[in-house]
């Protein structure tokens, strides 16, 4: 622990050591921990709910829609210019398009 | 408490803006971020510091952590940034203390013993009681500041917005935040908190998706494609589409790809650009010039090695005269002069340097060596007699492009083979079950059945065929044979470059340019379309009607009729339009609805939260020293534009 710059306006101070950091994730778990009633409104009930809209389908590469995607890399894809440079694509480019999108395979 | 000046802080996580309620604008604003200098640079400056003399102790102090604004190059620290945020709740306390030390640093707290003004602190929308208690103990504890009031940052917009114009008490409030983008129902003046969503994409999310689209799309500029480049492009010219799949089939023609299309040059270093760019002749010049020079420096050291020589062997000829002389003293004491022992080894010494110069200058004299370059010219091949060399060439030219087709169609077969349900895949199989069951009947009969297989030297080419890699010996010929050919051809050929022979010139620059065209609307659309980014929650207008849902009929339409958007990505273009466009699907026929946007969409929550500030019973909303000691840390006041106080049950 490092000596922190001395400054007049501050009195000495620290938190518990446990509470300097806590992510968000234990903040939720805490706040479910404490079984409020159903009806209070806390961040995590304020989430958006999941879409019901099928998602649409876009070219992972231009953006345009696509109506095709190779079974192989699994790129969707607009057009056959699009997949010609697909062929050549190295694979972690195309795993970056993959996760940009948020896919991921069933076999992982 | 109500004559002292409160102090403003707007505590966003992309940017904090820090002000007296009673000025016009904040005086200071700076990126929510910090950063640790390394161990090593640390040191460095260290040493700095104590070698021109000032105290270490100077030194360390701003060494040791920047904050917002001090951050110099934040490119060159991005991977090194902190931020006290996790979305929009600050998680982290031990850099929210560093940014609270950097802000009232700067807001001229230094030589006071205590903050002591009251605080107008945003907040992020039902900030969870652990964090603003967390908050309270930090301010109260430990800067020992009288009062606070915390408020949210889309509401204290609206309050500015009221001021502007007039008094509305039904709105649809939509923040668009860096990390989150809020869709906030307000009904009679009163915020309907268990009606807010919170949609977790913003800002950020905008940035990062063209940044890594980007690095995609241009790996060769991996390292010139910086966050701080992309923010620029995201901030000047991307816009939401009013019909996006509209636009998206725009942007597929061609015509309109040529003409909208946006070029981004990015830094380029002219000097190596235009090494690549030389051709094989200019090439060539420049080194001969090189040899040159490096030549004429080494004559004229020879030459300057000469003369020394020359004029050394003048005073030893004299020393020598001195002992012919029989001036003995004279000699012996030259000789100590010299540092040479006797007269043998003057001699020798002498002799040496006779050599060395007859050598010099017969070396001078004869005919220059040959050049190993010139070997190398004449172990190039020649063309043969009879054709003139402008044929040759033409005819090596046809030879390339031949074997690299050949090389071309077997990267294809492999390509092809490599998949299944190919027609080349399935081709390679049928031989290869063929091959095997000539093979089986020749072993059921027991002896050597010879159906003629290797008779024809050809017959080996189903191996060849059949076989996944292309390491075979013909390929490896065919290698050798075109690196021969291109080798021929670039040393007569001065506009033969082999990378792309048949690619037309392009300038440099042109490489270093990234074009920016369906970029400009497809980044904003995941406030729309968040699946576009893997992100499962319903998009920004399936949001808004989900949230317009839970109200009555009449309810919805009070609502509607003032929407109003804030926060810094309001400042899309088109942003407007689209969102009309979007209400007007999911309203009834015919009904009224009206959108409005706010003067001063980065800054408008620290200007509402200064009218806040100003008002006379400003004094109620806040909590002060002695509420947080009497009612426990996570206790606030509330008031029109804050949270609602839910206690945490005690077990």
């Amino acid at each position: 622990m490092e000596a922190k710059p001395k400054r007049s306006f501050k009195r000495p101070f620290a938190f518990p050591k446990n509470c300097v950091y806590r992510p968000l994730r234990q903040i939720s778990n805490m706040e479910r921990n404490l079984k409020l009633p159903a009806e209070r409104p806390t961040y995590f009930t304020l989430n958006a709910p999941p879409s019901l809209v099928p998602a649409k389908k876009y070219s992972d590469i231009s953006g345009l829609p696509a109506p095709y995607a190779d079974p192989h890399t699994k790129l969707r894809f607009a057009n056959a210019d699009e997949y010609a440079s697909m062929q050549h694509m190295p694979s972690d480019i195309i795993n970056g398009y993959l996760t940009v999108r948020g896919y991921t395979s069933a076999v992982g | 408490m109500a004559d002292r000046r409160v102090l403003v802080i707007d505590n966003g996580s992309y940017e904090c803006r820090v002000g007296w309620s009673d000025s016009k604008e904040p005086d200071l604003r700076f990126r929510n971020v910090l950063t640790k200098p390394r161990k090593d640079r640390k040191k460095e400056a260290l040493q700095q510091g104590s070698s021109e003399g000032a105290q270490p102790a100077v030194v360390e102090a701003p060494a040791e952590i920047q904050v917002g604004n001090d951050i110099t190059n934040i490119e060159a620290v991005r991977a090194h940034l902190k931020s006290p945020f996790e979305r929009n709740v600050i998680t982290n306390w031990n850099h929210q203390e560093q940014i609270f030390d950097y802000i009232f640093t700067k807001m001229g707290f230094e030589g006071q013993e205590r903050v002591d003004h009251p605080i107008v602190l945003t907040e992020a929308l039902a900030n969870p009681n652990f964090c603003r208690q967390q908050m309270s103990e930090l301010l109260f504890e430990c800067y020992g500041i009288k009062a606070v009031s915390y408020g949210i940052d889309a509401l204290y917009s609206w309050e500015h917005y009221q001021q502007r114009r007039q008094k509305i008490s039904d709105a649809l409030l939509i923040s668009f935040g860096y990390s989150t983008t809020h869709v906030i129902p307000v009904l009679g003046g009163k915020l309907q908190l268990e009606h807010v969503r919170r949609l977790n994409v913003g800002g950020y999310h905008i940035i990062t998706y063209l940044f890594r689209l980007m690095q995609m799309k241009y790996p060769v500029h991996l390292n010139a494609i910086t966050i701080s480049r992309m923010e620029k492009l995201v901030h000047e010219h991307c816009h939401v589409a009013v019909d996006y799949r509209e636009e998206l089939v725009k942007w597929a023609q061609m015509d309109y790809y040529d003409e909208h299309i946006m070029k981004i040059q990015l830094p380029y270093n002219a000097v190596t650009a235009t090494n690549a760019l030389l051709t094989a002749e200019q090439k060539q010049e420049k080194r001969r010039e090189l040899a040159h020079r490096l030549l004429e420096i080494k004559n004229r050291r020879e030459r300057e090695k000469l003369r020394e020589d020359e004029q050394q062997l003048f005073v030893y000829n004299k020393l020598r005269q001195l002992y012919e002389q029989q001036k003995l003293e004279k000699f012996e004491r030259a000789l100590q002069q010299q540092q040479i022992g006797t007269l043998e080894d003057l001699d020798a010494l002498i002799a040496t340097i006779n050599s060395r110069i007859k050598r010099a200058q017969d070396r001078a004299q004869s005919a220059p060596r040959p050049s190993k370059q010139q070997e190398k010219l004449d172990k190039m091949p020649k063309p043969p007699a009879g054709v003139s060399q402008a044929d040759w060439l033409a005819e090596l030219h046809g030879k390339r492009e031949e074997l690299l087709g050949r090389k071309q169609a077997r990267q294809q077969q492999r390509s092809e083979q490599a998949k299944r349900h190919t027609h080349a895949a399935q081709q390679r199989m049928r031989i290869i079950s063929s091959l095997a069951k000539s093979e089986k009947r020749r072993k059921a009969n027991g002896e050597e059945e010879d159906d003629g297989f290797g008779m024809n030297d050809n017959d080996w080419d189903v191996y060849k065929r059949i076989n996944r890699y292309n390491d075979d010996s013909d390929s490896d010929a065919d290698n050798e044979q075109l690196l021969e050919f291109e080798k021929i051809l670039s040393h007569y050929d001065a506009n033969f470059d082999v990378s792309n022979s048949n690619a037309q010139a392009q300038t440099a620059a042109e490489n270093y340019q990234l074009h920016f065209g369906v970029e400009d609307i497809r980044v904003p659309e995941i406030l729309f379309q968040p699946s576009m980014i893997g992100c499962s929650e319903a998009g920004l207008s399936e949001l808004i009607a989900f949230v317009l849902k839970l109200f009555t009929a009449e309810e919805q339409q009070r609502l509607v009729e003032h929407v109003y958007l804030t926060g810094g990505c309001a400042q899309f273009k088109g942003l407007k339009d689209r969102l009309a466009k979007e209400l007007l699907e999911m309203r009834p026929f015919q009904s009224k609805f009206s959108i409005y946007e706010s003067d001063e969409p980065s800054l408008s929550a620290w200007l509402g939260a200064c009218v806040h500030a100003e008002e006379p019973n400003f004094g109620h909303s806040l909590t002060t020293r002695q509420d947080h000691q009497e009612y426990g840390s996570e206790f606030f006041r509330e008031h029109r534009a804050s949270n609602l106080f839910y206690p945490t049950p005690k077990d």
